[in-house]
């Protein structure tokens, strides 16, 4: 079992909030991606069964949007946005530094299993760019030493 | 992100003081006050009179009129009615709806609360995309504080109307900012829009009928209500009434947030309000309303930031997005980002969509990189003109107007590329 | 109803239905009105994503596809203008531009929808220098079923036909944009009853059978109406005919019937044709399993030796006949004329079952149940019990379904007789029990009906010949009958002859002989069925 007792009570109490309990799917998504850093093929199957639907619809909803994986991403997510605002103001080159610092190239994850690195497209801090996503925390208006540290300390 | 824009009106005045975000601090400006006379002295009917004599549009980049489209809602109760607020925010170039969320929670729902009463709906999802954790989160304790105060919950500041309002969070798709492809990521599915008709205020949320509408637009409401539609018209132009909040990016000396009236000139933003370019630089183009729309040249920036001043330069407000490009800019790489970006995004439903936008960008990667021809740049025109007006929804057009604008107005930073075999800017940021 | 006008010509349809089921309706959708589409299926729920058949409507500036809009009174319609040629255009080019080249080595070249519009509605040359999409080819879909990602263009019939005709769901699509691809969880192949109608339904080769795949071009088939067999359902079929041998059937389009679709099993029932054990020439048999081949003329001389022995010695009551459900209701009427002629009245026949299911299977594995139960055969096994008493003392046997109802008990039954006399296609140990064993015709050998579980008569028509001495149990009854000199039987066999006597003498078969008979087949008057 993947989806533990809590997390199954957490998940029914989301269904709750839906006239349809596919409603919650996303958020059970967004719940077993958090704590196995990916959606596993057990529970593919488990969450298959709590929403009444088939394996494989879950399978094409997680293959649909960037936040969800089948493969096991490290222990933290580290995105790089690099649409238009942020590029204009270096988001490839600070990316570049990162992907060097880790020895790793985007879309990657440290040896260690700490940081998967990647590029992540308009996260809306266009003004404050460049800038990275790290799990769910914003750091903005970054230098290359700013980003490198804020990794460093990630365990 | 800043606690209030650099420019406040109606909208972002108090958003500089955290208590704002809470209920007490919204209820000392006089928050909640709109919703209850909205929900004790005026019917419905009377409601939405008020915001279509308003002329407020949607802010969400399509501009449709809000008092219009929450007309189209059904009477009756037969069945049950959703609101959703569009709170998915992935247009590149736009961060005011986060502005929102995080600094002033209250107004949306206050918004919301007053447009649940008027199409009589009994519940409004949040839809937030799954990037923005925190303004969900800031979002959240706001509802939380709503319920505890009676604010929303069976009976609604007392009155005996029921509502209630859910945040479902997105997992990182841009197609599900698009109305019918939100409500099929809020049923918990791949986001692809939905063939209309049927139209959402038919078939919506869960078949049900359902309204839609971006979180600025909401923020609007409860202050239409409290001072009037006269007093709304005060401000924009007599097409485009109402302030909006611009957010400024790029080659400026001071990106951010700036909440004008609607009709405001694009220079006068970029130079007066965000500083102009750096020192030493020139603006080259500048996108005025997030990625979707059409770039305008240096020497086009006079226009008026309203829909029917946009149209005639072939461009349109879109979400508001200021993307700001100085003359190191290789419009190229621009287009390769762009086309890079539409073609990640695209559901991949419509042939046009899915094989265009794709093809779209492999031409601007090989231009870019030196291998291309001057019967390509023809082709890309083509490409994107076969794309337009044919698809289920307008993704497809968002993603052929930027190729087009780019052509129109820097053709020669393509022909140089050609011509070169190379970037002929040496200063440009890099792929 | 209202009227609709398209390219200039009016047409009254059904309220509710868009523009392309309208025209399906009246039968003139690519047949007079012409509509390219990929992506809608009459039988599937709309889609809308192939953007094909996008279409003008006078009064609304932007085209629209025609699969999604509702007909309206004085709507009126334009599909071969400028602008919709160039929309068809604009679409054949962007399908293209990732479609492999691989007419060569495609199953589908010749019948391919890629093609045939590329031809008809696309540009002549590609404009595109690009890499195409590379994506996963021979992809082992399933027991049935080959897939080849990069040939597919994303149409989505395959995925909406699992989840609503079988409702098993196997397929879907994964990712998006241009690098959807359709697949299947892993552990869950493509595995139903149904699986082989999603190669008819896709319009390119992205999914082709296991069972035709690379079998032979389908420019050398010719593709004739018949009737699967397989059981009382009658799907109708295309019989893939070349080198006098069928290659295939794929699903023929019937309304009343079977839809668009057959089920997997009835599908490969075609290699029932050619099977290794078909009886493959009359024969003598002997009791010690000795065969001698026989011609057609010496199998009936000694036939009706045989069964003038019993009629001689017993009366002609004692002959009886156990007729076959997967024979034509010609092949039934001729015995029981020939009972009748003889002065017997002992005849029966039984029907083998097969898992049926709500869809299109039905309980009998026999396609002419009904036809038996029409002319007024009743069930076997009275007679059975008269042979087993002595009554009956010779039978003339059609088919061995008696041991798929009786079991291996039958033979001991059936060794009781005095004559045993044989018409079987198929082999079985009945064959070692009969004295005179016929070559018998299958119904992709022969002119004749089938009466299907609802009544329903359709033709079968001669696809191939058997390349051995075999006849229609009809042929082999009329001319049995010539040499016992029973009366009625004067002149040579002649099934449509045969079918207008039935038809005649049976009310319920008006308009069902194989003259009148359209080719969607008729439905039996009142009848005598259930």
């Amino acid at each position: 079992m993947v989806i533990s007792a809590e997390l199954r009570a957490r998940i029914d109490a989301e269904i709750a909030k839906y006239p349809q309990k596919r409603g919650a799917l996303l958020a059970a998504l967004h719940w077993v991606q958090r704590e196995q850093k990916c959606i596993p093929a057990e529970a593919v199957q488990e969450l298959a069964e709590i929403f009444e639907i088939r394996p494989i619809e879950v399978l094409e909803v997680v293959t649909f949007y960037n936040m969800f994986s089948t493969e096991k991403q490290g222990r933290h997510e580290v995105r790089v946005c690099t649409n238009l605002p942020c590029s204009l103001r270096g988001a490839r080159q600070l990316l570049k530094e990162l992907e060097q610092h880790l020895g790793i190239e985007a879309g990657e994850t440290t040896p260690d299993g700490r940081i998967t690195l990647g590029h992540e497209e308009c996260l809306g801090a266009c003004a404050w760019a460049p800038m990275m996503r790290v799990d769910e925390t914003y750091h903005e208006n970054l230098d290359v030493e700013q980003a490198r540290r804020i990794l460093d300390a990630l365990e | 992100m800043q606690k209030a824009p650099y420019v406040t009106s109606y909208l972002t005045e108090h958003t500089g003081d955290d208590a704002f975000a809470t209920l007490d601090g919204y209820r000392a400006r006089g928050g909640w006050e709109a919703a209850r006379r909205a929900l004790t002295e005026m019917s419905p009917d009377q409601v939405i009179e008020l915001v279509k004599s308003s002329g407020l549009q949607g802010r969400g980049g399509a501009g449709f009129s809000t008092g219009l489209k929450w007309s189209f809602m059904p009477k009756g109760a037969d069945k049950p009615k959703y609101l959703v607020c569009n709170a998915d925010e992935s247009e590149p170039g736009s961060f005011k709806d986060r502005l929102l969320l995080e600094r002033a929670p209250h107004q949306i729902l206050e918004g919301i609360l007053i447009g649940a009463w008027a199409t009589g709906a009994e519940k409004t999802f949040v839809y937030v995309r799954g990037e923005y954790a925190y303004p969900a989160a800031v979002l959240q304790r706001a509802i939380d504080e709503c319920y505890q105060a009676g604010i929303l919950g069976p009976s609604c500041l007392g009155t005996g109307f029921r509502h209630d309002v859910v945040i479902t969070r997105g997992a990182g798709a841009y197609i599900c900012g698009e109305e019918t492809g939100l409500l099929e990521s809020l049923e918990g599915k791949k986001g692809q829009p939905r063939k209309k008709p049927p139209f959402p205020a038919q078939f919506g949320a869960f078949g049900m009928p359902t309204t839609v509408n971006n979180v600025e637009t909401f923020s609007h409401v409860p202050h239409i209500v409290r001072k009037g539609a006269e007093w709304f018209r005060g401000f924009g132009t007599e097409k485009s009434p109402g302030t909006t909040i611009f957010g400024v990016s790029g080659h400026v000396r001071r990106p951010g947030l700036y909440e004008l009236p609607l009709g405001t000139r694009l220079d006068e933003i970029v130079f007066q309000h965000a500083g102009g370019p750096p020192e030493g630089r020139k603006v080259k183009g500048v996108i005025p309303g997030g990625m979707s729309m059409p770039i305008l040249p240096a020497s086009q920036l006079d226009v008026p930031m309203a829909n029917e001043f946009l149209r005639e330069r072939k461009t349109m407000l879109g979400t508001g997005g200021v993307m700001v490009m100085d003359d190191t800019t290789c419009m190229v790489r621009v287009g390769c980002v762009i086309t890079y970006f539409f073609r990640d995004e695209s559901c991949g439903q419509c042939t046009q969509c899915r094989e265009g936008t794709g093809w779209l960008h492999k031409l601007m990667q090989r231009i870019e990189r030196g291998a291309g021809t001057l019967e390509d740049l023809e082709l890309m025109l083509d490409v994107a003109g076969k794309m337009e007006g044919q698809t289920i929804c307008a993704f497809a057009d968002a993603a052929a107007w930027p190729v087009q604008g780019l052509l129109r107005h820097f053709r020669e930073d393509f022909e140089a590329h050609v011509k070169h075999g190379k970037c002929p800017f040496p200063e440009s940021f890099e792929l | 109803m209202p009227k609709i006008v398209v390219d200039g010509v009016s047409y009254e349809v059904a309220e509710g239905r868009t523009i392309l089921q309208a025209l399906d309706d009246l039968g003139v959708l690519m047949n007079g009105v012409d509509i390219p589409h990929y992506c809608w299926h009459p039988k599937l729920t709309i889609d809308g994503s192939c953007r094909l058949c996008q279409v003008e409507v006078e009064g609304i500036p932007k085209l629209q596809i025609a699969c999604n809009t509702l007909v309206t009174e004085g709507m009126v319609i334009h599909t071969q203008s400028e602008r919709v040629r160039k929309a068809r255009e604009g679409v054949m080019e962007l399908l293209l531009i990732n479609h492999p080249l691989d007419c060569p080595i495609c199953d589908q070249a010749g019948e391919c929808k890629l093609q045939d519009y590329a031809f008809e509605y696309g540009v002549p040359h590609a404009r595109t220098r690009e890499p195409r999409r590379a994506a996963k080819k021979r992809v082992d879909l399933g027991p049935t079923i080959v897939f080849d990602q990069e040939r597919c263009i994303l149409c989505r019939r395959c995925v909406r036909f699992c989840r609503e005709v079988p409702g098993t769901g196997e397929l879907a699509v994964f990712q998006r944009g241009d690098r959807s691809t359709i697949e299947t969880a892993p552990g869950q192949p493509l595995d139903n009853d149904y699986s082989m109608n999603v190669a008819d339904i896709c319009p390119v080769g992205a999914l082709t059978t296991k069972d035709f795949r690379f079998k032979i071009r389908v420019w050398f088939l010719e593709e004739l109406p018949g009737v699967c067999t397989g059981c009382a359902n009658g799907c109708n079929v295309y019989m893939g005919v070349a080198n006098n041998r069928v290659y295939r059937y794929v699903a023929r389009r019937n309304d009343e019937v079977n839809q668009t679709w057959i089920c997997d099993d009835g599908r490969l029932s075609y290699k029932r044709i050619g099977a290794e054990d078909r009886i493959d020439g009359h024969a003598l048999q002997a009791p010690d399993g000795r065969r001698q081949q026989l011609s057609f003329d010496a199998a009936i001389a000694q036939a009706a030796a045989a069964l003038r022995g019993v009629i001689e010695r017993k009366g002609p009551g004692a002959i009886g006949a156990i007729a076959s459900p997967h024979a034509t209701n010609e092949d039934l009427f001729v015995l029981r004329r020939f009972l009748e002629a003889l002065g017997s009245s002992q005849a029966g026949f039984t029907v083998p079952t097969w898992r049926a299911d709500a869809l299109l299977r039905k309980p009998e594995a026999a396609a002419n149940g009904a036809g038996c139960r029409a002319l007024g055969f009743g069930d076997a096994a009275p007679l059975l019990e008269r042979v087993r008493g002595g009554a009956v003392a010779g039978l003339v046997v059609l088919g061995h379904d008696l041991l798929a109802t009786f079991g291996p008990s039958v033979l001991e039954t059936l060794r009781t007789l005095d004559a045993l006399v044989l018409l079987d296609s198929h082999r079985s140990e009945l064959e070692g029990l009969a004295q005179v064993v016929f070559a018998a015709r299958v119904p992709a050998e022969k002119h004749g009906t089938l009466t299907n579980h609802a009544g329903r008569v359709q033709r079968v028509v001669p696809a191939v010949e058997p390349p051995f001495e075999a006849q229609a149990e009809g042929e082999i009854l009329w001319r049995l009958a010539q040499a016992l000199e029973l009366p009625g039987f004067a002149g040579e066999w002649d099934p449509y002859a045969v079918s207008r006597e039935l038809a005649a003498a049976e009310p319920a078969f008006t308009g069902c002989d194989l003259d009148s008979l359209p080719s969607e087949g008729a439905p039996l008057r009142g009848a005598r069925i259930d």
